[in-house]
């Protein structure tokens, strides 16, 4: 998880859930419609639409 | 004296269970002023001490953007708190610990309870209290709220510091790195120029809001005589900390905060276990991508049987039982005004107000039940696509199809939807969805004047209707009022647990009687005043009342059969009862609005009596159920149908005598669909919506929509060549 690009409201709401810079994270799932998905950051679980998740810049750790 | 507690906590912590727990029965309900989030506070007693405690809306931070968080962080700061209690997911320690970094800068003395200590030991997590008090600067009493457990060692800690006795708090603060304390202590200084502003809140406090970017902060110190000085130190602050540090004011607090939750919990806890939760092996199945929405169409159709076919059994009996108590009234009580205020206005207006009362507290039970198990964040999951495109929310689904056996828990229901964008979109458009009681409307109108297969589809398609118009209004309001762009989605899913019978208890009854003591006023006012308006003044006739009477007791000197004379007892009644309503007030004002609705439900002026459909549909305001049995009075036909015979003698008196044509009795059925939601649904809209003005405008919305609909079914219908 590199970097939160979203403005405003979105942005203030996503530091605060723990997305901020080092935070490793993990997609879970999709909903059974395609969107959202599930997510696991800091040990619990998240779920976030296409549109706000398209503006977390991430980079792939394996392991 | 009391000592003031403030329950502050993330949402899922366990905090209400806790509240609970403390207080007992012990507690009130209401709304924090001015916006429609729950206000719960009670008190207990303890070695002599008396404590207040108040529960405080669940959220992640108090930055102040919800109104969740604005109620919780005004009410923190302000001189009433004496003790800020941090409830803390021990199951979810490093999270909850970024609410508690913020508390912690408040300035007041916090005490932490460190909820759901067995969810954690089940998953491998232990953790060091001595270690947790020492680096919080505060005690910390381990809980495990739904089994009770730990709550006299709370209410000890909570009622020595009442006394004084104990004073474990020390001052810890996150220390934000050189740079970034650097910039606070400039800002605090600028912020001290201001002594009403440094004694609003602590400065440190704000400083902190303003590196954040927090338009509230922003807002407090503009009203400020030194803002522009603040204002100059910030942009010097930003332009300092964003190239040294590579990220902007928000990010770096948060990145701190966080730091300083994730060294504590490395310190006090143990790491949890690989193994695969509870939790991940229920979400394996019920979010599944295949059995998902099957499951939780299943959940849902579980939920409405128990509320709409389990919850018509009780409320058959009020329903029953009221009727038996006024006609018991009508037959002994001599027929005048009185007899018909109680008769016909008093005792239907309580049963109106009573009859809710089991669908909302199953309906409510279930839904609390499936939040505190965590269930409704996976149908929010599940069904957020669907309800997104409709420019809704996830949770707004269940609300929506609630709706369809009755609009009033319906609208109670959106309570769960947190974003108050969604929840009063969601309230506005629900009572276009087709309930119940407007079934009986259409089963009566389209049984007249349908082939039962065509008033099949009829009825069907009144359903869709609304369904379509709620989604349609949904997309329209929302561009309409909110310009802005919708709430951002992001939901915890937090682990399911099995929440106690107690708390769903507590939950039903406290919506039972929010419903009771709010609501039921409004519609029992609402109700008087429609007997008011249909009664007067034939009511209040001596003449009339004493013919009625004259020739009831012809009849019972007639010495028939008891079945004949009851027979015509009943006629003489609907007689009397129709020369009453069919001069009323309700009467005339019906024939002063017959114009208006002319297009709809009388475009050929061919028919004498479209008046008389006003009245009832006057009497619909009350409840729909209403409408078929006003219909009854006004037409002089008995809505039970004679043994042997399809159509009841209502529907022979609507198909030959009102002048209604299928045509027009479909704009009736479509009108009656929209025009207005019931009494007990607009108390519920003023209710849940914080303002009567929400209710006017569902109210005005429905009728332009009802009329401007049902004139397109004429106008399409005429132009397909139907009559």
């Amino acid at each position: 998880m590199v970097k939160v690009q979203a403005q405003g409201q979105v942005r203030q709401r996503l530091l605060e859930m723990g997305f901020i810079r080092g935070a490793r994270l993990r997609v879970e799932k999709l909903a059974p419609l395609g969107d959202p998905m599930e997510l696991v950051i800091k040990g619990y679980h998240l779920s976030l639409r296409r549109e706000e998740s398209s503006c977390i810049l991430v980079r792939l750790v394996t392991g | 004296m009391t000592l003031t507690i403030a329950l502050a906590g993330n949402p899922n912590c366990g905090k209400t269970t806790l509240f609970n727990a403390l207080t007992g029965a012990r507690h009130h309900v209401g709304n924090w002023p001015g916006v429609t989030v729950e206000r719960r506070s009670g008190t207990f007693e303890h070695g002599g001490a008396t404590m207040e405690v108040v529960d405080l809306p669940g959220t992640y931070s108090l930055s102040a953007r919800s109104d969740d968080e604005r109620v919780a962080s005004q009410f923190l700061a302000s001189p009433e708190v004496d003790l800020v209690l941090n409830v803390l997911d021990a199951s979810n320690l490093e999270r909850n610990l970024y609410l508690s970094t913020q508390l912690l800068e408040l300035g007041k003395p916090v005490a932490f309870v460190l909820n759901m200590v067995d969810d954690a030991e089940n998953r491998g997590v232990r953790i060091d209290v001595p270690a947790l008090e020492l680096l919080l600067g505060g005690p910390v009493i381990p809980t495990v709220g739904n089994r009770e457990l730990g709550i006299t060692e709370l209410k000890v800690l909570l009622a020595s510091m009442a006394r004084g006795e104990s004073n474990r708090c020390r001052r810890v603060t996150v220390d934000y790195g050189h740079d970034i304390e650097g910039e606070l202590a400039k800002l605090q200084a600028e912020i001290c120029r201001d002594e009403l502003l440094e004694a609003a809140m602590p400065p440190r406090w704000l400083a902190l809001q303003l590196l954040e970017n927090n338009a509230e902060a922003k807002r407090v110190v503009a009203e400020s005589h030194a803002s522009e000085a603040i204002r100059h130190q910030l942009s010097k602050s930003f332009a300092f900390l964003e190239p040294h540090l590579g990220a902007d004011g928000a990010t770096l607090v948060a990145e701190r905060r966080y730091g300083f939750a994730h060294g504590l919990v490395k310190e006090v806890a143990t790491a949890a276990d690989e193994k695969t939760t509870p939790t991940a092996r229920l979400d394996a199945v019920l979010t599944h991508r295949l059995l998902g929405v099957p499951i939780f169409i299943g959940v849902l159709a579980l939920m409405y049987s128990l509320s709409f076919v389990l919850g018509k059994i009780p409320q058959d009996w009020i329903a029953d039982g009221f009727k038996a108590l006024s006609d018991f009234a009508g037959a002994r009580l001599p027929a005048g005004e009185l007899t018909s205020l109680l008769v016909d206005g008093v005792i239907p207006g309580v049963s109106a107000v009573i009859v809710f009362v089991p669908v909302i507290m199953i309906l409510m039970g279930c839904i609390a039940f499936l939040e505190d198990t965590g269930y409704m964040a996976r149908a929010a999951f599940i069904m957020d696509r669907l309800m997104h495109v409709m420019g809704l929310h996830g949770k707004s689904f269940i609300p929506l199809i609630m709706g369809s056996g009755c609009n009033v828990p319906a609208i109670q229901a959106a309570r769960t939807i947190e974003s108050p964008q969604d929840r009063l979109i969601t309230m506005l458009v629900t009572p276009l969805v087709s309930c119940s009681a407007r079934l009986q409307v259409y089963i009566v109108i389209a049984g007249t004047f349908f082939t039962p297969f065509k008033a099949a589809l009829a009825i069907i398609a009144m359903h869709f209707l609304g369904l379509g118009l709620a989604v349609l209004m949904g997309r329209l309001l929302r561009s309409a009022l909110f310009s802005g762009p919708s709430s951002p989605f992001v939901m915890e899913l937090p682990p399911y647990r099995l929440p106690t019978l107690k708390a769903t208890l507590i939950h039903m009854w406290e919506k039972g009687s929010i419903f009771l003591t709010r609501a039921g006023t409004t519609i029992f006012a609402g109700a008087t005043l429609v007997w008011f308006l249909s009664r007067y003044p034939g009511i209040a006739n001596r003449q009339w009342t004493l013919e009625y009477q004259q020739q009831r007791q012809v009849v019972t000197t007639l010495n028939l059969p008891v079945a004949q004379a009851e027979e015509r007892l009943k006629q003489l009644q609907l007689a009397h009862e129709s020369r009453i309503v069919n001069t009323s007030l309700a009467a005339r004002l019906g024939q002063k609005v017959e114009p208006i609705l002319r297009p709809i439900l009388d475009p050929d002026h061919k028919r004498a009596e479209a008046w008389k459909d006003v009245i009832a549909l006057t009497a619909g305001f009350v409840a729909k159920e209403i409408v078929v049995s006003t219909m009854a009075v006004i037409h002089q036909a008995s809505e039970e149908p004679k043994e042997g015979e399809r159509l009841s003698p209502l529907q022979v008196a609507l198909r030959d005598g009102s002048g209604l044509t299928p045509l027009t009795a479909l704009a009736f059925m479509v009108f009656t669909l929209i025009y207005t939601p019931c009494l007990g649904t607009i108390a519920m809209i003023r209710r849940e919506a914080g303002s009567w003005g929400w209710a006017a405008f569902t109210v005005s919305y429905g009728l332009v929509l009802g009329w401007g609909l049902a004139w397109v079914t004429v106008a399409v219908g005429r132009a397909m060549g139907f009559a």
